[in-house]
């Protein structure tokens, strides 16, 4: 009889003195950023071995973080309503941080890095305002939202940028001419998540009125509609193309998991298989890059990694608190994950070797 | 029922909105609120237009948006941005003790109040702990009619009769009684420049069952001036024969069914048949919860006690209908 040795037996924690709300790789995987409710965001920095406390803990929480595609920024929003940079310099170089950018628009809870290019989409308020790296301000044109941006996704290609709010989901191509309308689709509801396949043109909007939506050729095909969810669809996850049908798409509404599968392309097509696990709320889901492997973060104080047959591989402790978040590494060899007393933890993962596909040559984790 | 949480009372975070027609003094109590010395720490939820001069991390702005959630029925429309802001702020492990809410002067309370009730995250996390209504002695008269105003009156667990210093004694007790036509089971309150003891708006419970109808335990006692001809009133039966929970709870639901839109509040302790214990019960438009509470002490008068607030209320057809119930 074979042994299956566990896929994950280090670990490395720390703490911040707040919740932790959002936890961000540099694509170059040299960097980890961590932000809190309290606001406080540190970053890691792998190759120099240190690490360096951005801001310390100031009663304005932070709520999403995000490095360029070319990890030369590193952004950050959240309760002050402004857009916080840093410039990135390099492994072992301090970061230069950029006066913030005042947007008065509340809360703001949603920014999210252009996949491929320097544009940075933030929802502020009831508009999307993209800021590009490139030449250091804002992007012409905004998108204009029936209410406040409750989601953002960017399509792989970063040519298309879709934003949801109660009633509609709007999908923009911001370089696209300027008579070229923005599509806008009434969905009855409010999308809290939003997620692009991969490679493909499916849009998946996970709704406030426990349903989900599949929205095939960038939203102009005949929607698919999931309803019947126990709880809001808060977390959606995409894991990888296998042909020409839609990669597996895993979806959490309250304490459950299920992943939903394609099996031929006609109206009946859709399968979904139900991963029973988690007692409590399930947070954050994620599979890692280049595998099947998925990972679902639960307030039960579990991180549980499932195999892409949706079998549980491995259930990983928070040390009595839940979990918030969770972020891969592009290697898909490291999986950090953020509590909600402040704690983090980090886990190298060795992915079976069934479950890798095309992965990307390795990092290096820690050189 | 459709009110209760899993999660008991006291494990959720007390929560008051605060309403007023424009000019009423919410911004002046609101900074009664952050700078008395109650020793609770008091997060204010303000709305975008909100003139709170004070820098407060715990101030925080929204932008107040309706999400309707079922073909724009107002008994299903809830707070949006509530729903968005009060999941971020709750992710802090030292929060707050009390959470404080404004709501525009121009804005119906309703959808504020089923936001706690219907909303998933928030009903486990959140209690309502009492409506504050702020009202303009002074001015309230020339905006009336102001549906606003109306529904502002009509939700209130604490009025709070505002600038009673720039009124006369008659002036003051017109208003009152024209208040109490609309809104008889409210706490009154007056006071001038939003100067209000906080133990009378913040630590209320007037949403919890067992409190339902302790705020003015003689409300029903007088007879009060209906005003039949008001488009918002109150309607109030007292009923000395026990009821029966079957048919009082058909009635109710067929009730707010039918006319949910219509029916603000209701409030009722009531006397059922065969049973020591008092049934409390209360309603806001179609939520409603129920259950019963303690046995009926020796020396009280066992009787049943109800009030409806609402928009066009046809006694007549109301009182057969709660009549229907008795046991």
């Amino acid at each position: 009889m074979v042994v299956t040795p566990p896929l994950v037996d280090k670990r490395f924690s720390g703490e911040l003195q707040q919740a932790i709300t959002a936890l961000s790789w540099s694509p170059s995987g040299e960097f980890l950023a961590i932000a809190s409710a309290g606001g406080e965001l540190l970053l890691l920095d792998f190759p120099a071995g240190c690490e360096e406390l951005l801001r310390g803990n100031s009663d304005k929480s932070l709520s999403a973080i995000g490095f360029s595609r070319d990890s030369c920024f590193l952004m950050a929003v959240g309760q002050a309503s402004c857009l916080l940079l840093w410039e990135l310099g390099g492994s072992g170089i301090r970061p230069i941080p950029f006066d913030p950018i005042p947007l008065a628009c509340g809360w703001i809870d949603q920014a999210l890095w252009q996949p491929v290019g320097s544009l940075l989409a933030v929802g502020a308020g009831r508009e999307v305002r993209l800021w590009d790296s490139s030449t250091r301000g804002w992007f012409p044109g905004c998108l204009d939202m029936a209410g406040t941006v409750q989601g953002l996704a960017w399509s792989a290609d970063g040519m298309q940028l879709a934003a949801s709010c109660h009633g509609e989901l709007v999908i923009w191509k911001p370089f696209a001419k300027s008579e070229d309308e923005p599509l806008r689709i009434p969905t009855g509801s409010a999308g809290l998540v939003l997620a692009f396949s991969p490679t493909g043109d499916l849009l998946a909007s996970g709704q406030m009125d426990r349903s989900l939506l599949l929205l095939p050729q960038f939203g102009q095909g005949r929607p698919w509609r999931f309803s019947g969810f126990p709880a809001k669809v808060r977390s959606l996850a995409w894991g990888q193309n296998k042909g020409v049908l839609a990669p597996p798409l895993a979806v959490a509404a309250a304490e459950n998991v299920v992943i939903w599968e394609q099996r031929d392309a006609s109206e009946q097509g859709w399968h979904a298989n139900p991963l029973i696990w988690h007692q409590q709320r399930v947070q954050a889901l994620s599979f890692a890059p280049g595998s099947n492997l998925l990972a679902s973060a639960s307030a039960d104080g579990t991180v549980a990694l499932w195999d892409g047959r949706g079998r549980l591989r491995q259930p990983l402790e928070g040390d009595g608190q839940g979990f918030q978040c969770l972020a891969w590494r592009g290697d898909g060899l490291h999986l950090a994950a953020g509590g909600d007393q402040g704690s983090w933890w980090l886990w190298p993962v060795a992915v079976p070797a069934r479950e890798k596909q095309n992965r990307a040559a390795g990092f290096g984790f820690g050189q | 029922m459709a009110f209760s949480s899993a999660v008991p009372a006291s494990k959720r975070l007390p929560v008051t909105v605060l309403t007023g027609y424009l000019g009423s003094g919410k911004t002046t109590l609101l900074n009664r609120i952050l700078t008395h010395e109650h020793g609770l720490k008091v997060a204010v939820i303000v709305n975008e237009f909100g003139e709170v001069g004070i820098d407060n991390q715990l101030v925080i702005d929204v932008d107040e948006e309706i999400f309707e959630m079922n073909n724009g029925c107002i008994c299903c429309t809830v707070r949006g941005d509530l729903i968005r802001i009060i999941g971020n702020l709750m992710k802090r492990r030292d929060r707050f003790d009390h959470l404080v809410i404004e709501t525009t002067g121009l804005a119906d309370p309703a959808p504020v109040i089923q936001t706690f009730f219907v909303d998933e995250d928030l009903k486990d996390e959140l209690r309502l702990d009492a409506v504050v209504t702020l009202v303009d002695l002074k001015h309230i008269l020339q905006h009336w009619e102001a549906e606003e105003v109306q529904e502002q009156l009509a939700f209130a667990d604490v009025l709070l009769l505002n600038k009673s210093d720039l009124v006369t004694d008659d002036e003051r007790l017109d208003i009152e009684q024209r208040v109490r036509a609309i809104n008889p089971m409210a706490r009154m309150l007056s006071t001038s420049n939003s100067n209000v003891p906080m133990d009378q708006i913040l630590g209320v419970e007037a949403f919890e069952l067992e409190r339902a109808l302790s705020l003015d335990p003689g409300f029903l006692v007088d007879e009060h001036e209906h005003e039949h001809d008001a488009a918002v009133g109150s309607i109030a039966f007292v009923e000395d024969r026990p009821m029966d929970l079957e048919k009082l709870g058909n009635w109710i639901s067929d009730l707010v069914a039918e006319r949910g839109p219509d029916l603000f509040r209701m409030k009722g302790i009531i006397n059922l048949l065969g049973k020591d214990e008092r049934y409390v019960f209360q309603a806001v438009h179609m939520l409603i919860d129920g259950d019963f509470d303690r046995p009926w002490k020796i020396d009280e008068r066992r009787r049943t006690e109800f009030v409806i607030i609402g928009r066009n209320l046809d006694e007549e057809m109301l009182r057969a209908g709660f009549n229907s119930c008795v046991a």
